[in-house]
């Protein structure tokens, strides 16, 4: 029972993952007074890229074919990874979060390839960025998770939500205040929002993730976008599991996995609003900045890892 | 137990996070405005702190200094800037010496130093370590501001942090000093500001900028 419900929720953070994108789309649309596109844009605009003709560069080689399958296969064992509505996971007991951050860096890193392979100068200035964005937000990815991993003592992600659970909701410490901002603006970084990258933007010279899916089209662009959007949601998801996870089931039944799901559902659209906000507030960084942001990350999750100890002492 | 006693306990323990966090936001901060506005966030988060010790120790002196707090430093000395900024027609530039990844940095250096320092003295004397921490953190910041800003606004700004730190330090330890006191210090800021404010004038209508690093010789 409790690993059915494991397959669903995996299931519903890939398959939820394009509505995601759609809310956010709505709200920013909502915040600047526009009328906005359905929030099940996203799905229509994916049927339509996988009943389209895939084109290949003739330059390209096999690389550019197998890049979206790579992606999507990795982004959907992350997804796998983060607990949705009660503190455990699909492949909980397959590895820790280590492997969930190397496992979205493998995907980029095939991505970033596909870029270059394309053969157009958009690509390769969209991936020689891509890799100085992923190697920049590693670090404070990697210290925030480890900060809260040493208060848990657990390495695996479900372990840390479960030990979260336990604790009392008023008694947050310093070192998850601290972790939670790292860790959001990581995600900013990481799924290529807006003070860092511009999710809406085409043929600019300042764009990072649409410039290597430039030369892609048809069923392997739906493939891309779809593994962006869930990365998106799997980002957001593990900051509600790891930080506000109060709500999820810890037991097996009808009622109580309904009421994770709501609670979930709200706690998801309250950070989808503040992206919006964030989004639709700040204005684009100059990409000499984008080391300064992250740089602010990483010594803001190096001073969580610190306070663990004054904590735990 | 009641819902302003668990709010109470919630600011007395989590205020010292939020201060850090201006901390290092204050010194990436970019713009005279956005320190500015940070300035009256940590102004506004000692407030509370006052507000909660007045209420757990039953000080009704800390009300009116909370009070004090609110009105001086969270709403005039913040709306003051704003207008010498407006009036000096000078860019809304910090003029940093240090990069912002650099200050931050530092400014994690000086809340582990400032951990470090209280920690010995927080054990013997049963004062909260994090508040004491934050108070010396904000004092290092203060100073840190003064050196490695040029704009001779941030001077001032600095002072303020400085003068924010000794305040959350007399607080934590002593729960405050009597009001009388209090109420000097609050006019000696208010009269500093003042004349600092005239000096900025000065200094802008005799050297055409506002950056101290250029402030090398004696002009007549």
């Amino acid at each position: 029972m409790k690993v059915a419900i494991n397959v669903l929720q995996a299931l519903a953070l890939i398959l939820g993952a394009p509505l995601v994108r759609g809310v956010v789309a709505r709200f920013k649309a909502f915040l600047q007074r526009r009328q906005g596109a359905s929030i099940w844009r996203p799905y229509s605009d994916l049927a339509k890229l996988f009943r389209k003709e895939d084109l290949v560069p003739p330059t390209a080689s096999g690389v550019f074919r197998v890049v979206p399958f790579v992606l999507f296969g990795t982004t959907i064992c992350v997804a796998a990874f983060v607990p949705l509505v009660q503190p455990s996971a699909l492949l909980a007991s397959g590895g820790d979060f280590f492997l969930f951050v190397y496992l979205l860096a493998m995907g980029r890193f095939f991505l970033s390839l596909g870029g270059f392979d394309g053969g157009s100068a958009f690509g390769g200035m969209g991936a020689s960025r891509e890799a100085l964005v992923s190697s920049l937000a590693e670090a404070p990815f990697l210290l925030s998770l480890v900060a809260v991993a040493i208060l848990a003592s657990h390495a695996d992600i479900a372990g840390m939500v479960a030990w979260t659970l336990q604790q009392n909701i008023f008694n947050i410490s310093a070192v998850h205040i601290l972790a939670f901002t790292s860790l959001a603006m990581v995600v900013i970084a990481e799924t290529g929002r807006m003070p860092v990258d511009n999710p809406t933007t085409h043929l600019e010279l300042t764009m990072i993730h649409e410039g290597m899916v430039l030369e892609y089209s048809g069923p392997s662009l739906a493939w891309i976008e779809w593994a962006s959007a869930v990365k998106l949601h799997a980002m957001l998801a593990l900051l509600v599991a790891l930080f506000v996870p109060w709500g999820m089931a810890s037991s097996v039944s009808v009622g109580a996995i309904g009421l994770a799901l709501l609670l979930y559902c709200a706690k998801a659209t309250l950070l989808m609003v503040l992206l919006a906000v964030i989004e639709s507030g700040m204005a684009k960084l100059r990409m000499y900045l984008v080391p300064d942001f992250l740089g602010v990350a990483s010594a803001v999750s190096a001073l969580a890892v610190i306070f663990t100890t004054l904590v735990k002492r | 137990m009641g819902l302003v006693e668990i709010a109470t306990g919630k600011v007395l323990s989590s205020f010292s996070v939020f201060l850090f966090l201006t901390i290092l936001l204050l010194v990436v901060a970019r713009r005279i405005s956005t320190s500015v506005l940070l300035f009256s966030v940590q102004s506004a988060i000692i407030a509370a702190e006052v507000f909660a010790t007045g209420f757990r120790e039953r000080l009704a002196e800390a009300y009116v200094v909370g009070a004090l707090i609110l009105v001086i430093k969270v709403v005039a000395i913040p709306r003051a800037f704003f207008s010498l900024v407006h009036h000096l027609k000078t860019s809304h530039d910090v003029n940093a010496s240090t990069t912002p990844t650099q200050s931050v940095f530092i400014a994690a250096t000086m809340i582990y130093l400032a951990y470090a320092a209280v920690h010995s003295y927080g054990q013997s004397v049963h004062v909260p370590e994090d508040a004491l921490a934050a108070a010396v953190a904000l004092i290092l910041t203060g100073a840190f501001l003064m050196v490695s800003r040029n704009k001779a606004l941030m001077q001032m700004l600095g002072l303020l942090v400085l003068e924010n730190g000794i305040f959350l330090a007399a607080l934590t330890t002593t729960f405050g000093m009597p009001l009388v006191i209090e109420i000097g210090v609050f006019f000696d800021i208010l009269i500093g500001l003042l004349l600092m404010g005239i000096f900025t004038f000065r200094i802008r209508d005799t050297f055409d900028h506002l950056d101290v690093s250029k402030l090398r010789r004696l002009r007549g």
